[in-house]
């Protein structure tokens, strides 16, 4: 345990290590991404009151809160950690360790939420200042740490899915494109681009059973109160399902993909 | 401690012409090839020794390499290592070998070097008394104190190569694998690791093979080398042993006094052995080895030298005619 806490160390220093790189990730990143939602809400509100149960102001705090809920999910750029690892041969490095590969990687993603934390906190306490509590939004110190609980199984989820997906790359060497694909169905299924409750009645049981809600929405809805404790138990519970799920799926792909392996890149 | 019996790899490669019109080919239909990089090879290596494996780029080396040390998996034959089937990762096996590659970073390039080893004593679970004691053996026998606070990016290419070996060695490898440990380093840094990795196997006695390009590493270190040759094992013995089998001549350099017209390559010079140069001031023979000493009486009694020397062909030249050798009797056995 002791290693895996000082893998998360070094990450996090090394992340923090940049100046300049954490600055401008921070400003630029983020001042993109709120940009581009207040232009949605706006084109979204003009000839509209409410919209899925949202107020105007509603709506902005939930794209707020989704895009730093993201930030710390993600943990940054490690989602292409792995399979860069792979392209480049720098795989064979961690496969000389008496540790598993996994389990280093998912250290250093715990260490990459640091600065995602510090960048959360930054942004985030002005929003009460600009837009108030919104109607229909209830923040309460119960319902952050419902928050703080299912974005770590978040930020595990999408470990975990992303995972199996960049061991592709034993096979076909270069697979951005898949994790791309998979970051568009994420961000559209998982309530990024579009907060679910605007998706039609008919799909909501497919989207509470699919397991990108987990990895975004489901934590921004318990930040605004807008689930019961029996909704949350119940996701909480699909979350760490699909958890197995991916787990098991990543230590099949990864047993099969190391035969594969040549070390190429060394 | 390794035993390698029958080991082989292929590898399936696509193959792609150069030109658009390939590259849009290639879209629909590729060609695969498949590669033989390391056939059937076998021998074993025994606690103490330093091992050379030499041969051409390309020739499985590396592949080899990789293979005994656990990173990918062989197509066919057995090697062990410490008892252990390398491939299979046990923790056992991982934590008593150590690989270090002349041409790949495997420090935190953004950490100091000194932040890396703490944590590879997480990785190997080094006692904290072992640990420093480790550390303070190879940081002074590599005289690197001054090195181990700075960012490993920062570090010159000698300086971090001694901090790969602390980190390779931290945890004392019973076996050690080092893949072009000088690669790349003036000629002072390459003295240092060498002086560094004889030292380290009078203290420790791990096995050790080592592949180099540079052949005064492989007649300072290894006693006895492998030469491989496109994936296949063509020697196996003691590095003496290649001059005494493979070297039936010597190198026999008069050095003469300035005279107004060179030497001129005559039949009479021919005779003593294969001419490699003669001009105004050296005359340079290779002599069959019994007709050393003849040749020598001959040029000082016919020629004004100065100076006369009798050496031994050089190690890499050998090898490389057992490499070329190898290779012509193949084609010669391939026509009809």
């Amino acid at each position: 345990m002791r290693l895996f806490w000082n893998i998360a160390g070094i990450e996090a220093r090394k992340r923090m290590s940049y100046r300049a790189d954490f600055w401008l990730n921070s400003l630029v990143a983020f001042g993109t991404e709120l940009g581009v939602a207040y232009f949605i809400v706006a084109a979204m509100f003009s000839g509209a009151d409410r919209l899925g149960g949202y107020s105007r102001n509603g709506m902005l705090l939930y794209y707020v809160a989704i895009i730093l809920v993201a930030r710390v999910v993600r943990s940054t750029d490690l989602e292409w950690a792995i399979a860069d690892d792979i392209y480049q041969g720098a795989l064979s490095r961690y496969l000389l360790y008496p540790v598993s590969y996994g389990v280093l990687k998912y250290a250093a993603q715990i260490g990459a939420l640091l600065p995602a934390f510090v960048q959360v906190a930054l942004f985030s306490a002005w929003v009460p200042f600009v837009l108030g509590i919104p109607e229909g939004i209830r923040l309460t110190p119960a319902t952050a740490a419902m928050c703080l609980g299912a974005v770590m199984v978040a930020n595990a989820l999408h470990f975990l899915m992303t995972y199996p997906i960049q061991l592709v790359a034993f096979w076909a060497d270069n697979c951005w494109n898949l994790l791309i694909a998979h970051r568009l169905v994420a961000m559209l299924l998982g309530g990024i681009l579009l907060p679910l409750s605007l998706f039609p009645s008919w799909s909501q049981p497919l989207l509470n059973a699919l397991p990108f809600r987990y990895m975004f929405a489901f934590p921004v809805d318990a930040l605004l109160g807008r689930l019961s404790v029996a909704e949350y138990a119940s996701g909480m519970a699909i979350a760490l399902g699909w958890c197995g799920v991916a787990a098991m799926l990543s230590a099949a792909v990864w047993r099969r993909g190391t035969l594969q392996y040549t070390g190429v890149g060394m | 401690m390794i035993e390698v019996d029958k080991l082989s790899k292929t590898f399936t490669v696509h193959q792609k012409e150069p030109g658009l019109k390939a590259s849009l080919k290639s879209l629909f239909v590729r060609k695969k090839i498949t590669k033989h990089a390391v056939k059937e090879v076998s021998f074993r290596v025994e606690e103490g020794e330093i091992v050379g494996l030499v041969g051409a780029n390309g020739a499985g080396k590396t592949t080899l390499v990789k293979m005994l040390a656990g990173i990918i998996h062989p197509s066919s034959g057995d090697a062990r290592v410490l008892g252990d089937r390398p491939w299979k990762r046990s923790r056992s096996f991982t934590r008593q070998i150590a690989l270090l590659m002349g041409q790949k970073a495997q420090l935190w390039w953004d950490l100091p070097a000194a932040d890396s080893f703490l944590l590879l004593r997480e990785i190997y679970q080094i006692p904290k008394e072992k640990f420093r004691a480790s550390l303070d053996y190879l940081v002074s026998v590599l005289d690197a104190k001054e090195q181990l606070t700075i960012q490993v990016r920062r570090l010159s290419l000698g300086e971090r190569m001694k901090m790969e070996l602390i980190a390779a060695l931290l945890h004392s490898p019973r076996v050690v694998y080092l893949d072009e440990p000088t690669l790349g380093l003036d000629l002072t840094a390459q003295r240092a690791i060498r002086d560094f990795i004889l030292r380290y196997r009078e203290a420790h006695r791990p096995a050790m093979i080592l592949t180099s390009h540079y052949m005064e590493d492989i007649e300072r270190l290894c006693k006895r080398i492998l030469i491989i040759r496109e994936g296949e094992l063509v020697f196996d013995g003691p590095l003496d042993k290649v001059v005494q089998t493979y070297a039936d001549h010597k190198v026999v350099t008069a050095h003469l006094h300035k005279q107004a017209e060179p030497v001129r390559e005559t039949e009479e010079l021919r005779a003593m052995g294969q001419v490699d140069a003669c001009n105004d001031v050296l005359i340079r023979l290779r002599v069959p080895r019994p007709r050393v000493a003849e040749v020598a009486g001959e040029l000082l009694k016919r020629y004004p030298v100065a100076d006369l020397a009798i050496e031994e062909v050089d190690v890499g030249t050998i090898i490389e005619r057992i490499i070329r050798a190898r290779k012509e009797a193949d084609t010669a056995a391939l026509r009809p």
